[in-house]
């Protein structure tokens, strides 16, 4: 397979404060992620799982290490590119505990949002989000209000949202932790299917016991570093 | 790209749109200050224009015949005549007083003028001008009046037979029209008590009532009766001269005061301006203070009500600047709003005010500049909470 990594992070570090206060999260963390690949990343509470979706989103700063995003170095001791704003638009796509859709606008709107940051025509933007909110079967509820939906419905159209720009990188923050058991492993049903049909890489932070026997691979980390771990890639139906 | 402060003042748009109508309101308010002030500016030029004077003589070392009081002899204006430029000069009084309108009292501008001359009210809305030299009037529609009523001032009645409009007082009084003697009378003349009892102290006064004198006493006390001043002299200019060329000699021979047009509109105007333009003044100081603390406390708020949203579009890429031009656009379009509104309550109200109100389209649109620059300024404290949102808290801990 000559296709290059979509996550590939070596020996990095985060400290959070100075001196005395100084809290080091991430402790040389190394880790891999093939395209269409979905990992879990389980840990204990306040053993950095956060802090490292963090720093693989381009939302807070590395202190050391490397990390390259398909391929691509973004940091090596420091950011090798200038627009991290347009790098998290374009290459990464969010997905959290909870939905946080905008509330002003649509269901359409909240998914065609990013494709009309990245400066498509709102024809085109639209074209996509309903593409999307098709595969994720909420296409019914594309004119309807976020308030209006369930909170299922409302996760699916979040992930639409992380998917819109096609990027090679999710990231999803507990992404199942409001949800019921049936719910949950939907969830995991559809990120499985559009890591397979967008070729993007997935990393699930999870809590969650009734997901974790679907990952077919998966990262502990405990106090800031990371043991990687076969998972047992249980198919969901 | 579709526009995000749209969208959302859309979806919250019952609290925007409350807010726009209090600031509106409070701009009306500031319209409607500005347009008295218009208004009254625009009373003086009208009662000088209408005045049809070239010149005025008024008493030596005032400002009359509006603004301070001025008293002249009534026969000057004969030799006024004889001045080289001058086509017409008539003596006129003005006489601010009380009267009675049926249900309620008015205040008014009672003008002493003879017919044909200057100082006649130049154009009628109703009725007729004065044709009989005694108590006929004509009043300005303010008044209440109407053609036919009857008036009374002092000890006679007068009968409304002709309507002006746009003639009031420097003070805004609307004016009513009388035959000079008659106005020579109302102002100068005492009551009967006042008179016999001036007549009783003129005939114990032993140098007016000398014995030896047959007549004296008879001579002085109808010179005391009689009335002999007006308050003025307004003059007309034939044409081809210049107002100063004759305003000058009557200054210098006559001892008298002579005011162009060009100095009684900066007597009147420039008075005007001193006390209203500071209270507008202030007036528009404390509305910008109000509106702006108006608009950046909703701006502000809303705002703080969308922290989370905002970092979520943080997080996945918005730019600042897209953010920030949100919010400006929220706070501009608020004060459009509320000059909209501002604008036509000021319109729709101004009708019901007692002034006059002069609602000026240059006035508007400075005032719509300065709300936009306001509500811009307003914005800021807000631009400056988005912009300080941290992308990493839509991830939480
Ligand atoms: N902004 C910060 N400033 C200082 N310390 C921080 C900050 N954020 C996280 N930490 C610390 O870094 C460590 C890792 O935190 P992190 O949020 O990554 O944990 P986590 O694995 O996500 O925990 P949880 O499962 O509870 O969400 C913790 O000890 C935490 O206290
Ligand atoms: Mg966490």
């Amino acid at each position: 397979m000559t296709e290059k990594p979509a996550i590939e992070v070596r020996g990095l570090r985060k400290r959070y404060g100075e001196g005395d206060a100084a809290v080091e999260a991430l402790k040389g963390v190394d880790m891999t992620v093939q395209p269409g690949e979905v990992v879990g990343l389980i840990g204990p509470s306040g053993s950095g799982k956060s802090t490292l979706l963090k720093c693989l989103g381009a939302v807070i700063d590395p202190t050391a290490g490397q990390m390259a995003l398909a391929g691509r170095t973004i940091f090596d001791e420091g950011w090798t590119i200038r627009d991290l704003r347009a790098l998290r638009r374009d290459m990464i796509g969010f997905v959290f505990q909870a939905p946080y859709l905008i509330p002003f606008l649509d269901v359409t709107d909240n998914v065609a949002l990013l494709p009309m940051l990245a400066g498509r025509p709102n024809a085109e933007a639209r074209k996509t989000a309903l593409e999307l909110l098709t595969a994720l079967d909420v296409q019914h509820r594309a004119l309807a209000q976020p308030s209006q939906l369930s909170g299922g419905e409302q996760q699916r159209v979040a992930i639409a949202r992380a998917l819109a720009n096609h990027p090679p990188i999710i990231l999803a923050d507990e992404p199942t932790a409001p949800l019921d058991s049936v719910r949950a492993l939907d969830v995991m049903r559809i990120l499985n299917r559009m890591a397979a049909q967008y070729r993007a890489a997935i990393i699930v932070v999870t809590h969650d016991e009734k997901i974790i026997p679907t990952f077919k691979r998966i990262y502990h980390i405990r106090d800031g570093k990371t043991y990687e771990e076969a998972g047992e890639g249980r198919p969901i139906d | 790209m579709i526009n995000l402060a749209v969208r959302d003042v859309l979806h919250s748009w019952s609290k925007f749109v409350l807010t726009g109508v209090g600031l509106g309101l409070l701009i009306g308010v500031t319209f409607s200050m500005a347009g008295i002030y218009r208004g009254m500016v625009d009373d003086g030029k009208a009662l000088l224009r209408n005045s049809g004077a070239d010149i005025w003589v008024v008493q030596k070392d005032t400002l009359g015949p509006y603004a301070e009081p001025s008293s002249v002899r009534d026969d000057v204006y004969r030799g006024i005549l004889g001045l080289p430029g001058v086509m017409a000069a008539a003596n006129v009084t003005y006489l601010t007083m009380q009267v009675n309108q049926g249900v309620k009292d008015v205040r008014v501008m009672v003008v002493g003028f003879e017919p044909g001359q200057p100082g006649e009210p130049p154009y009628l809305v109703a009725g007729r001008q004065i044709t009989r030299g005694h108590y006929e009037a004509v009043a300005d529609v303010r008044t209440g009046f109407a053609v036919g009523d009857t008036v009374r001032i002092r000890r006679h009645e007068y009968a409304v037979v002709g309507l002006t409009r746009r003639m009031v007082s420097s003070g805004g009084d609307p004016m009513l029209f009388i035959p000079l003697r008659d106005a020579q009378e109302a102002q100068f003349l005492k009551d009967n008590d006042a008179i016999v009892s001036e007549r009783e102290r003129t005939a114990a006064n032993p140098s007016l009532n000398r014995p030896g004198v047959p007549g004296l006493l008879e001579a002085v006390q109808a010179s005391q009766t009689a009335s002999r001043s007006v308050n003025a002299v307004l003059v007309r200019l034939q044409p081809g001269w210049e107002a100063e060329q004759v305003a000058e000699p009557i200054r210098r021979w006559k001892h008298l005061q002579a005011y162009t047009l060009a100095q009684m509109e900066e007597i009147l105007i420039a008075k005007l301006i001193a006390t209203s333009s500071k209270q507008i003044g202030m007036f528009l100081v404390i509305l910008a203070v109000v509106s702006a603390a108006i608009v950046s406390f909703i701006i502000y708020t809303m705002t703080l009500g969308k922290i989370r949203e905002l970092a979520v579009l943080k997080l996945i890429g918005t730019r600042n600047s897209t953010i920030a031009g949100m919010i400006l656009q929220q706070s501009l379009g608020l004060g459009l709003i509320g000059f909209l509104i501002g604008r036509t309550a000021a319109t729709l109200w101004a009708p019901f005010f007692p002034k006059y109100l002069l609602l000026l389209p240059e006035d508007a649109l400075s005032g719509l500049v300065l709300i936009m620059v306001i509500c811009a300024l307003a914005s800021l404290l807000a631009i400056r909470a988005a912009l300080k949102v941290d992308p990493a808290t839509a991830i939480g801990g």
